[in-house]
Formats: C-alpha cells, structure tokens, sequence
C-alpha cells in the first residue's frame, strides 16, 4: 500500500496542475455566488419589508423570502454540481488509481439494491435509497466494492387537524464495504452491534435467541468480541469456521480503529461490512482553497483506510482452498 | 367436581407444564453436545481421507526423510483400525495434529515439492480441514457450556439432578490450533 510520503510526491508530479485548474474553478463559482447573494439581497431586502410594512402580510413575506433562496439554489446549483463532479472524476479517480492500480472510481454509482438486500444486514424495508462514490476493483487476490450508502423509511403521523406529517427515518447512513471472502462457505453468518447483552448480561443472551427475524444465536469464546457484537447464524460449526480466533480479534480491532458500531455479515461467499460515518466522503470543499496538500490528504487517508480493511482481515491470505 | 378441576389446570399450568418445558430444554441441550461431538468426528474423518493422497504426492520427492511420512501413515491407521475408547482416540487424533504439522515444517526445505500443484491444492485442504476441526471442536465447547449451564442454574438445575444428567467436559484445544496461522511460514507470499 501507498505511503504518504509517495503520495506527497505524487501531489506535486500529478495532481497539482489539475488541481490548479480545479481552484480556478473553485473561485469563479465562489465569485459568481457572491455576487448572486449581493444581487438577490439588494432585490429581496426591499421587497421584504414592502410586504411586511405596506401589505402588513407575515407569510406571504416568508414565502417571497423562500422562493428567492430557491432561485438562488437554482442559479447556483448546476454550477456547484459542475465543479464538484468534474473534481471527481479527474481528481478523486487519480487518488483511486495510484492507492491501487486495480481499482477503478464511478462519483455516481453505488453499492445496488440487490447487494445491500443480499447482505442482510438491515432487514427494515426502505422508502428511500442513494449513493454515490463508488470503488470496485481487485486489490492484491480480493475482489472488493465500497461506496457510501444511506437508506431510510418514512412515517406519516395526521394531526387533530388533518395534517398529514411525513417525517424520514435514517436506517444506515456511512460507508458499505463488500470484498470476496477468503474461506470457502454455503452457510450465512451476521454479526451486528451488541444492545442487549451489554445492559441485561445473561438475560440479555437469552432474549437475543429469541429474536425470530435472525438465524440461530451463535455464542463465540472470544469474550471482547461477545462484548461487542451479537452473531447469528444457521450453521453453528461453519460459523465458527468463518469467524476463527485470528478474525474475531482483527474485527473487534478494526471496529475499535473505525470507533463506530459496525455490522458485519458473511453470505455468497462474500462478506459485506456497513460503517455508519457522518461525514460526506470524497467531496471538495467550496471555501476553502482545493488545490492543497492538506485539501486532498483526506481522501487518500480515506482511501487507504477503506481499502486496508482487506489486509486489516487479512483476506488476501489464501491459504484455504479458496484461491 | 369444576373447583377440582381447575385446581388440577392451575397445578398443570404453574408446575407440570414448566417441568416438562425446562426438562425437553435439557433433552434438547444434550442431543446437540452429541450432534456437535459426531461433527468432530466428520472433520477428523476429512482429515483422515486425505492422508493417502498426500502421502502418495510426497514420496516421490522425499525417501530419505520419511521418518515424518511413516508417523502420519502409523498413527493414521491406527485410527481406522478402530476400537479405541474415546479418550485415546482423542489423543491419537492430537497426535496426529502434531505430526502433520511437523510433516508441514520438513516440506519447507523441498523447493520442488512447494511448487507442485498437486500437493499445493491437497495442502490448502488440510489447511482447510484442520481450521474445520478446530472450528467443530469449538461449536463442541460451546454446546457442552450451554448444556452444563442449564445444569447447574435454577431451577433447570433440579431438573436435572432427578433426571440423572451429569456435567460433560470441554475439549482442550491443542496450542498449535490456538496459534495464529503465520502465512508466510506456509507459503511464499
């Protein structure tokens, strides 16, 4: 993997003149914003108090005030879009390729539907779902995936007035990895954050083996690991047989180094881990200059991070049938 | 006649129906501590299936040193001839980790041997077998602890102690399967 310091030297060889041409851009759009706030505010302002003075109308102020942002956004928005897809596909794609040659970067895709179902890490049906920043390729024998992901479900409650209320629920919101996993297996193994056992103990246990919407409770020896995370299952010998001793350490270590409840599961031969992050990975700042070290140091320190989960679980020992 | 009756429901409901609750829980406790000990003996089984295909790709590179080959070849008929009682089929079995594991350590020194397919699939099997074994013997400790549990928590304990059901004790997994698989050890990277 990459250092730093190669990655230093690639900023100045590589990436600096395009990123200068990045900050040209970057300063149009932010003169161009400035200029449409003045120019909105010296219309906006006058017409405001008019309306609340003269018309003595409070909503219909605020309305005048809310379509003028909405048009602002509407001036500024293809632009901002512009830059920041642009910057993706030259910069953010540079990144990618010189961490690992193998991988390749699409801004817009993102993990399907069909993959984040399969995984069967959330089981709550979802009304909205998006994605961007997608990373697929082969890193050293391992074959892996990540982009980031947020899915959410609706509630509509109705007031004593009639007022219907739609308010969106986050059900994940970070970063999905997926990678081939380097054991052969046909069975299906979740490992979630631990709730209950960490506030009930032993009833805790007893009430985890009865949730009916999982596969069977399997109790693993590590006790750090039990600590931290729940694990069904619907083979109990092949389970352990994917989360041997070595793994369960290397997992609860990296759910320590991502400092977030992560949920793992293992299915198709594939295993799928879900970080909840908030931040927005892999986006280019409009304030602050682009065109940096320090700008673009993030994303590589990102990157490496997420592509590292291979080693940090050592996927790419193959020393299992699984070649 | 009805006070009678529902006095026996009560009766029914408050103690019979929880005995025979608590009690299939033990049953069912028990057959799988059985069910996870036959699984064991189904990876060894694996194991022991191996053996001649491996013995077979070798000899041809290794006559002289084959004071390792004859040890698995012993130990491993010993195991099919049978009629050993468990405990000494488990530390024939153990012994046969070792000396397998040793055999693993004398290939290091055959270049020729390493390169060849053929015992490189059959040594990522064994590999594969051996963390099956560990693998079964651990879902085999965690039944035995989930059974021995139940016997020794109340009220399942009382259970127990009229139905005659003894603590079952817990495989020691050897220390070579406790160890980290160094890789590079095995294979050149």
């Amino acid at each position: 993997m990459k250092t730093k310091k190669e990655f230093h030297s690639f900023y100045h060889e590589e990436l600096r003149p395009h990123l200068d041409s990045h900050e040209e851009t970057r300063i149009a759009f932010v003169k161009k914003r400035n200029k449409v706030i003045l120019i909105l505010t010296i219309i906006e302002l006058p017409a405001m108090l008019f309306i609340l003075l003269v018309l003595n109308n409070f909503y219909f102020m605020l309305i005048s005030l809310l379509v003028t942002i909405a048009i602002g956004y509407f001036i500024l928005g293809h632009d901002h879009k512009n830059f920041k897809n642009a910057y993706k596909r030259q910069v953010i794609s540079k990144i990618v390729r010189f961490v690992e040659p193998g991988l390749n970067y699409r801004p817009t895709a993102y993990i399907t539907r069909d993959e984040y179902y399969d995984s069967q890490l959330y089981l709550k049906n979802y009304d909205r779902y998006s994605g961007e920043d997608l990373v697929e390729g082969i890193y050293g024998k391992t074959r892996l995936k990540f982009s980031e992901l947020k899915t959410e479900y609706k509630t509509t409650s109705t007031d004593s007035e009639g007022n219907t209320r739609t308010s969106w629920h986050t059900i994940f919101d970070g970063l999905f990895f997926m990678a081939d996993f380097n054991k052969n297996f046909s069975s299906r193994v979740v490992v979630l954050p631990d709730t209950a056992q960490k506030l009930f103990g032993f009833l805790g246990q007893k009430l985890q083996s009865w949730n009916f919407s999982r596969d069977e409770l399997i109790k693993l020896e590590n006790a750090e690991f039990e600590e931290s995370f729940v694990v069904y299952g619907n083979d109990q010998i092949e389970a352990r047989y994917i989360l041997s001793p070595v793994l369960m350490e290397k997992i609860v270590a990296l759910k320590k180094s991502v400092g977030t409840d992560i949920s793992i599961s293992f299915i198709n031969s594939r295993i799928n881990i879900a970080i909840p992050l908030n931040r927005d990975l892999f986006e280019p700042q409009t304030n602050i200059p682009v065109n940096t070290f320090s700008a673009v140091q993030e994303f590589f320190d990102d990157l490496i991070d997420f592509v590292e989960i291979v080693d940090d679980l050592q996927l790419n020992t193959r020393i299992w049938t699984k070649e | 006649m009805i006070p009678s009756l529902i006095v026996l429901g009560v009766f029914f409901v408050l103690v019979i129906l929880p005995v025979i609750l608590i009690f299939n829980g033990l049953v069912a406790k028990r057959n799988q501590v059985e069910y996870a000990f036959s699984s064991i003996d189904t990876m060894l089984k694996k194991r022991i299936d191996l053996i001649p295909n491996l013995v077979a790709t070798v000899k041809q590179y290794m006559d002289h040193e084959s004071e390792v080959l004859t040890e698995v070849t012993k130990l491993r008929s010993q195991i099919i001839t049978g009629g050993m009682s468990d405990d000494d089929k488990i530390k024939v079995e153990n012994k046969l980790t070792q000396a397998l594991s040793n055999f693993i350590v004398t290939i290091e020194k055959y270049p020729d041997l390493k390169a060849n397919q053929n015992f490189n699939q059959l040594q990522r099997t064994l590999n594969e077998t051996e963390e099956q074994i560990s693998a079964s013997r651990r879902s085999y400790n965690a039944s035995v602890m989930d059974f021995n549990n139940g016997i020794e928590m109340f009220p399942s304990s009382i259970i127990a102690a009229f139905a005659n059901m003894r603590k079952k004790e817990m495989f020691e997994i050897p220390e070579t399967e406790r160890r980290n698989v160094d890789v590079s050890e095995l294979f050149d990277k």
